[in-house]
């Protein structure tokens, strides 16, 4: 049995089926090597052929040997179990076929009474109705013998039901018992999963919460007057300038969007929803990108698609955006067919902001210097 | 060859449509450039009127995925003038096609605004150097790059970036020619390294010659690391 889990549960479950598994064994080993060696040895001359009562008696002896070996590893019988319950009903069928007339569940039938607790020990952590099945097939073999082999009188149908009471009832008990502790520490271990699946469930949603509520009060200063002012007729959308920012607000709803996604390159992924939607204006836009860079956090990140994105909404026809990273830098730069405009200054430290304007055309560079 | 002399060009693409565009971008070049469509047969590039061009025009992926730089190779080392014209933009590979002699890597995206004035320096020999490859020569990392100096750097890291050579001019405060001295002195010194073509020995010889670049500057040309 493997120690999985360390929750108090388990490791209680874990031992009480231990202890289980080692009673059971020496319950067979005192009624196979003390009262079956006992039988087998009294009436050593009267079975017609004492050699295979001895085969039989040696062969339970190997498979409790075995069970013992096993619990010593800490091992289970997994797929030795089919082979080991075979040679159980083996020697119960072998003993049975050289038993002396008229001795079913004597005292010279001892295979009668030990097969049985053989069977459960190597049965033990299987389900209830195996176990069940494993007594079942060793009760038909004595009472086939019965049946078959003997003549029965009534007292001996008697004798042979009386005896079933204990060969059949008290090992099944045992199998009922350890069926139960499975069931308990099956039950106690669902329950704990489903207690961690709710924990886990009720972090995420308050955590999304947070962050709706943090990304809300992001776009609070900026989106919002804007919707507002449209709602209140205050805000034109024919102007040109409303056009404007409605476009730079919608490239940063796409860029909050996209920053909770989770890709290989978040900038680039970033930078790629901030140009879409200048396509959509149909302004043409080059994305190329050279060198690798770490990931900035997604602060620097902003910073870094800002100029991008407000450069974006106001070009007219088309745009050339480039990435060039390398280990310490990171530098974004969009060139377009635009006006001169005025460029926030980054919010984080370490990013600068430069914007040249030459004709028509404009070229900012946001430049990332990682700080170590 | 005369500037007033009419080029020739001699294309090898297996897409129709980039052919018709390259003719019509020839055609409607000042002066004319003349184009001969070799379609996919690389032996047009070898024989008849194709094998007397100027300037050849090197798709280098006619079988996708497999870019055909033996090919390219044999082309430069037969004296031919080679503009790599590809879909690809990955720098190695614009790299490698330098390295064999190739006097211009292309991305098709650069086909409106480069090709013609890289057709045009290609057959006077010279190499042309458009912003995807300028991106690929500065991201370059192999050990044995040629060493550049800090204001080659910043020349072709700003025309990678503008596409422009006016902005790069006035991001850096020098003339447009000035930031074209830079451009091609990168490429003489890439043409000094690595494997020997005619086309680059040419290309150094001239800068040599020129004064665009000293013996000097040439002979520490590998970056130590």
């Amino acid at each position: 049995m493997p120690a999985m889990s360390d929750s108090v549960e388990e490791v209680t479950g874990a031992q009480l089926r231990h202890g289980l598994r080692i009673a059971t064994l020496l319950v067979a080993m005192a009624t196979v090597f003390g009262a079956g060696l006992a039988n087998v040895l009294r009436y050593m001359d009267i079975y017609p052929s004492p050699l295979t009562q001895l085969t039989a008696f040696a062969a339970l002896g190997a498979v409790l040997a075995g069970e013992a070996t096993l619990l010593v590893r800490g091992r289970s019988w997994s797929r030795l179990r089919g082979p080991a319950i075979a040679i159980v009903l083996s020697a119960s069928a072998l003993s049975y076929v050289t038993l002396p007339e008229g001795r079913t569940s004597t005292g010279v039938d001892w295979i009668f009474g030990a097969a049985n607790w053989v069977g459960i020990v190597v049965l033990l952590d299987r389900p209830l109705r195996t176990a069940a099945s494993f007594l079942l097939a060793h009760e038909l073999t004595a009472l086939l013998h019965l049946l078959l082999l003997d003549d029965p009188s009534r007292a001996d149908l008697a004798r042979f039901a009386t005896g079933s009471v204990s060969v059949f009832g008290f090992p099944l008990c045992l199998a009922v018992v350890a069926a139960g502790l499975r069931g308990l520490s099956a039950a106690a271990a669902d329950s704990r999963r489903e207690i961690e699946q709710v924990r886990v469930a009720e972090t995420v949603a308050a955590e999304s919460h947070r962050r709706r509520q943090q990304r809300f009060a992001e776009l609070s200063s900026t989106t919002i007057p804007l919707l507002e002012g449209l709602a209140d007729g205050s805000l034109r959308p024919e102007d040109p300038v409303v056009q404007r920012r409605c476009a730079i607000e919608a490239a940063r709803m796409r860029r909050l969007f996209a920053e909770a996604d989770t890709v290989a390159n978040p900038l680039l992924h970033e930078l790629r929803h901030c140009i879409d939607v200048a396509d959509r204006k149909g302004v043409v836009v080059e994305l190329d990108a050279r060198g690798q860079w770490p990931t900035p956090p997604v602060a620097v990140r902003r910073d870094l698609t800002e100029a991008v994105l407000i450069v974006l909404a106001t070009a007219a026809s088309r745009a050339r955006v480039t990435v060039m990273g390398s280990a310490d830098l990171v530098s974004v730069s969009v060139v377009a067919d635009c006006g001169g405009m005025n460029m926030p200054s980054p919010a984080t430290p370490g990013v600068r902001v430069e914007a040249l304007n030459n004709d028509d055309t404009v070229w900012v560079e946001a430049r990332w210097q990682r700080t170590s | 060859m005369a500037a007033d002399e009419l080029i020739t060009a001699v294309i090898v693409d297996d897409h129709a449509a980039i052919s018709a565009g390259v003719r019509f971008w020839c055609s409607e070049a000042v002066p004319p450039i003349d184009l001969i469509d070799a379609g996919d047969r690389l032996a047009d590039v070898w024989t008849g009127p194709g094998a007397v061009a100027d300037v050849v025009i090197f798709d280098l992926e006619l079988v996708p995925r497999r870019p055909d730089f033996g090919e390219l190779r044999r082309l430069v080392d037969s004296g031919r003038r080679v503009i790599v014209y590809s879909q690809h933009t990955d720098d190695a590979t614009a790299i490698k096609c330098v390295d064999l002699g190739a006097l211009a890597y292309l991305t098709k995206r650069e086909g409106p605004e480069h090709l013609v004035p890289a057709i045009r320096a290609a057959a006077r020999g010279e190499p042309y150097t458009p912003p995807s490859l300028s991106g690929a020569l500065i991201a370059d990392d192999h050990p044995g790059r040629p060493r550049l100096s800090q204001r080659e750097t910043e020349v072709l890291r700003a025309w990678f970036v503008s596409s422009s050579k006016e902005l790069v001019a006035a991001k850096l405060n020098i003339t447009v020619k000035t930031v074209d001295t830079y451009i091609a002195r990168v490429r003489v010194k890439y043409a000094n390294v690595g494997r020997a073509a005619r086309t680059k020995s040419e290309l150094v010889g001239r800068a040599l010659d020129d004064g665009l670049i000293t013996l000097a500057e040439l002979n520490q040309t590998v970056t130590p690391m």
